[in-house]
């Protein structure tokens, strides 16, 4: 090195030469106003000294102290101290306590680094919503602080135990808030929860958030193989679920992937007993408003969820809040919804359809009613005594509530808008469903919604939409969000013909965490997401979906989507669920396989489902050529049929 | 250069008028024989002008009271008023010079890089202190002076003799507020608000200050930007995240030191003047050209004296039709 000086020589006279420099210095007394001549000459070191004195006083050269000097200055030099003064002035001075420099508060992990890193939006996209204010800086928490504040008193959860207000739900997120950042969870962090709708699920959704981490939801039914691989993909920090749930002791389960986990820390479970290893999700909490200095933005990552993976491994979907509370704030007046409503969700708050719904009611103002988990009784219950007034549910909750006859019994007049989502949507139920209502004098009016968890509320029918379109049709497209119905090659085709959906928005997702393979495929070049559906979409714009593009069926190259053959199987008398995969043929490449469900002891076979389509003068070449009875459909935790796991019993 | 016959006192009294004048609010002779002796060798007066006989130290006023009412943005840019006592010791030397036929300098205000962290070819603030219009406070040893505050100061070494003044007698600094102060919690105003904690120190049962501590290093990092360029650029080379390295030459902390470094090569560096070149009225603004200015004055003393004369002939005629 030059000068003969090495990096140890840095290292041992390092400091030394720092402190006999002008760096540091000392004044005793006031020895030259004084002429204190004695004084001065005594304190010559403590005052600071030049280099060619520190090199004598060291035994250096001159210029090898100039080195040292240097180089250990450079070591101990801080280039944004200057940032401390910004805020300074006009009355306000120097704490230390209240400032940290950004680059210290404004950490985060690598993990988090990780899913910010998959947040990716085209530019010119991004300034669209921006500037038509699809996109702006609002938060989950921001719109509870926002009602705590001006209506303090009104109801915000509605639960069988009781009501809380937005008030009170402010108070219980903070603590809980608190407690989850005593044990060391910070911006960016995954916290998974595995919990049903209830408070403790809705308290952890504000908290984990709050703070600024990201909530990955877990469908109640998965158990240790599902769990293991979404808490491993996602590398969450902390798990909250249920002590036990049914037969599942998700404790010891979560406890013993803990053990194999290089992330997950800490297990918080609800539950009238905790194992050793767990939190007890009543003990965490601590008082106090919560000082959180790396506070969530509306462009922040703050959900993280996973595909239902009907054909395929679920996928990741990390969600921004301008994607999420975006979309909900901007369905808000499309839905006439008002701080006086009361909303209800049979859908699960893992899922995206039952976050949706939660999502609108809360930047309304308005009450969410909680049903911890669907029963047919329970739902109709739960809307009779708290006289909801919005209710967002899937057909088959609404089939299995006509077929027992719960509509008849219950008082449902309360009841002005409903929305149907999470699976093809029969005419004949939402048309029975809004008559049975009606029929006691009550006018209500029904939507039907198109989303994904990739897109949220994608499509949906307004309250102010003509009457009968839920019937037919998920009405047309969001606000912030465009649709398109294309052909093999990305053209895009005229009304009313059948193809390949695709959507563009500000709802919609930015990408797959770390699977750059799907988001090539799930993208066009211009920002458009493929959905894999089959759809018409009207002169006016409206939606109807027909089909999933991996469902179609390629028989001797003729292709045809079975959601209409399956639709006429339903029809049977007999027949409770039905579902046609693809099964591989050595002559014409696939054949129609069709998985059925029966009702009751009942009897069918192949020739009674091809009368059947014979007699509905359907083309023999869409009949089923074999026909396998199953007992229970594999279904996802919002009763979609998993065709995938049809196809691997074949 | 003729050496003019002026008495010491009356050669001091001109200095301190001129300087005066031309906006100095202090003025003093330090004693040449107390310097040789205090200064470290190498920084003395006559390590610089061997035969130099007085020095004069000036002050000049830092900010107004709305500058130190503030916010510290603005004070970054507007704090500093040392270059106007600069310009005034320039001044003064080519005064000496020309006025009594003796040679001056203006001493550089800079540092000497060979000798260390901030050693100064010459230390304005012991010319100061030992001419007695400043003493040294609890803040780092910045001098303060009972009626004026904070200065800036400049200092010139001429090899005239004049009669020196002696330190001042008392010093302000700490002021009884502080006193209480660190009475009730061991720190002065200075130690508590300084945001990177450079200054600590004690105060004696006679209320003056009995130790002063000073991390100089610390208070560069905040104060003295100019050392944070190499370190930027530093910082700059050795970031491994391009995000860092942006924000090193880039990030707000280090932004003031472009815009300083601009303004001190000269000017801003202001690149672009289309707008202006194709705007109308910067084009033919009667005024803008000198020459047009001058121009336009005569005009106006034209019309006024054409003005005056008139109204003298209408008065003239109204006296006479009386």
């Amino acid at each position: 090195m030059a000068y003969g000086v090495t990096q140890q020589m840095i290292e041992t006279f390092g400091e030394i030469v720092f402190k006999l420099s002008l760096n540091k210095q000392v004044r005793r007394g006031d020895p030259v106003r004084n002429l204190d001549f004695t004084s001065i000459e005594a304190a010559r070191e403590e005052s600071g000294l030049t280099d060619e004195q520190i090199a004598e006083r060291v035994g250096l050269l001159p210029e090898q102290v100039s080195v040292v000097r240097v180089f250990t200055e450079r070591k101990h030099h801080k280039i944004d101290q200057h940032r401390r003064i910004y805020h300074l002035g006009g009355g306000k001075r120097w704490k230390k306590a209240a400032y940290s420099s950004p680059l210290e508060r404004l950490t985060f992990r690598k993990d988090a680094m990780m899913i910010r890193e998959s947040v990716v939006f085209k530019p010119e996209l991004a300034a669209k919503y921006i500037e038509r204010g699809y996109w702006i800086n609002e938060t989950l928490n921001s719109h509870l602080a926002n009602y705590a504040n001006t209506t303090p008193d009104a109801p915000a959860i509605i639960y069988s135990g009781g009501e809380i207000s937005y008030k009170n739900l402010k108070e219980n997120v903070d603590e809980l808030t608190n407690g989850l950042m005593d044990i060391g969870l910070m911006k960016g962090d995954v916290v998974a929860v595995q919990l049903p709708n209830t408070l403790e699920f809705i308290l952890s959704y504000f908290a984990i958030t709050a703070f600024g981490g990201v909530m990955q939801t877990i469908h109640m039914p998965y158990r240790d193989a599902d769990i293991k691989f979404l808490l491993s993909h996602s590398r969450a920090r902390a798990v909250i679920c249920l002590s036990k749930f049914k037969n599942f002791n998700t404790a010891e389960v979560m406890l013993d992937i803990k053990e194999k986990s290089d992330t997950l820390e800490n297990i918080i479970t609800v539950g009238k007993t905790s194992l050793p290893g767990t939190i007890d999700f009543k003990n965490i909490k601590i008082s106090g408003v919560p000082k959180i200095v790396n506070p969530p933005v509306g462009s922040d990552p703050f959900l993280l969820l996973y595909t239902s993976g009907t054909t395929s491994n679920p996928k990741g979907v990390p969600l921004t809040y301008q994607n999420m509370i975006g979309n909900a704030r901007l369905s808000v007046p499309e839905f006439h919804m008002t701080p006086a409503d009361r909303n209800i969700s049979a859908a699960p708050f893992s899922h995206l359809y039952g976050l949706y719904n939660f999502h609108v009611a809360l930047c309304a103002g308005a009450a969410n009613i909680l049903l911890p988990v669907f029963t047919p009784p329970d739902l109709a219950k739960m809307i009779e005594e708290t006289k909801a007034t919005t209710v967002f549910l899937g057909p088959p909750h609404a089939a299995s509530m006509i077929n027992a006859g719960l509509l008849d019994d219950h008082d449902f007049s309360s009841v002005r808008f409903s929305m149907f989502s999470g699976s093809a949507c029969p005419p004949s139920v939402l048309e029975i469903y809004r008559n049975k209502i009606s029929a006691k004098g009550s006018e209500t009016r029904i939507g039907q919604l198109w989303g994904m968890t990739e897109t949220a509320g994608a499509t949906y029918c307004r309250d102010d939409s003509p009457k009968d379109l839920a019937l037919k049709s998920a009405g047309p497209a969001a606000p912030g969000n465009e649709v398109r119905v294309v052909n093999e090659n990305d053209e895009v085709l005229p009304a009313n013909t059948e193809g390949e959906l695709q959507v563009r928005g500000s709802s919609v997702f930015p990408g797959y965490l770390n699977n750059p393979e799907a988001n090539e495929n799930a993208f066009t070049e211009d920002g458009w997401f493929k959905t894999g559906d089959i759809a018409i979409i009207d002169k006016v714009g409206n939606l109807s979906i027909t089909g999933r593009t991996k469902d179609v069926i390629s028989r001797g190259g003729v292709k045809f989507n079975p959601a209409d053959i399956e639709d006429l199987i339903t029809g049977h008398p007999n027949v409770e669920q039905a579902a046609i995969v693809p099964m591989p043929d050595p002559i014409l490449g696939e054949k129609a396989c069709c998985f059925i469900t029966l009702i009751d002891d009942n009897k069918v076979t192949l020739e009674d489902l091809c009368d059947l389509l014979d007699k509905k003068k359907i083309a023999k070449n869409k009949w089923p050529e074999r026909l396998i009875v199953i007992n229970e459909m594999p279904l996802t935790p919002t009763r979609k049929i998993i065709k995938g796991k049809l196809i691997e019993k074949l | 250069m003729v050496k003019a016959k002026y008495n010491s006192d009356d050669t001091k009294s001109m200095c301190k008028a001129y300087a005066e004048k031309k906006g100095a609010l202090a003025f003093g002779i330090a004693n040449i024989n107390t310097l040789e002796r205090v200064a470290p060798e190498g920084a003395r007066p006559t390590d610089m002008l061997p035969k130099v006989k007085s020095i004069i130290s000036i002050g000049v006023g830092g900010g107004t009271r709305g500058s130190w009412a503030a916010d510290a943005k603005t004070l970054a840019y507007i704090g500093d008023t040392e270059t106007m006592a600069y310009r005034i010791a320039y001044g003064l030397a080519f005064y000496i010079e020309a006025k009594f036929g003796f040679r001056a300098i203006f001493v550089p205000p800079d540092m000497n890089p060979e000798k260390g962290a901030r050693v100064p070819m010459q230390s304005l603030k012991l010319h100061a202190e030992v001419a007695g219009i400043g003493a040294r406070s609890m803040a780092g040893d910045i001098l303060l002076h009972p009626e004026y505050g904070m200065m800036y100061y400049a200092s010139v070494f001429t090899e005239m003799e004049m009669p020196p003044d002696q330190p001042m007698a008392n010093n302000p600094c700490p002021h009884s507020s502080c006193v209480q102060l660190y009475r009730k919690s061991g720190q002065t105003p200075c130690m508590r608000y300084c945001p990177v904690e450079c200054l600590s120190g004690s105060i004696g049962e006679d209320d003056q200050v009995e130790e002063m501590h000073y991390d100089a290093h610390a208070c560069a990092e905040m104060s003295q930007q100019y050392e944070a360029i190499p370190s930027v650029l530093l910082d700059t080379l050795d970031a491994k995240d391009p995000i860092e390295r942006g924000m090193a030459l880039h990030g707000p902390e280090n932004q003031v030191i472009w815009y300083k470094l601009s303004i001190g090569a000269g000017e801003l560096l202001s690149l672009c003047y289309e707008c202006m070149r194709v705007c109308p009225i910067t084009q033919t603004a009667p005024m803008a050209n000198p020459v047009a200015r001058g121009a336009g004055i005569r005009q106006k003393i034209v019309e006024a004296e054409a003005a005056a004369r008139t109204e003298h002939a209408i008065e003239k005629t109204e006296n006479m039709k009386k």
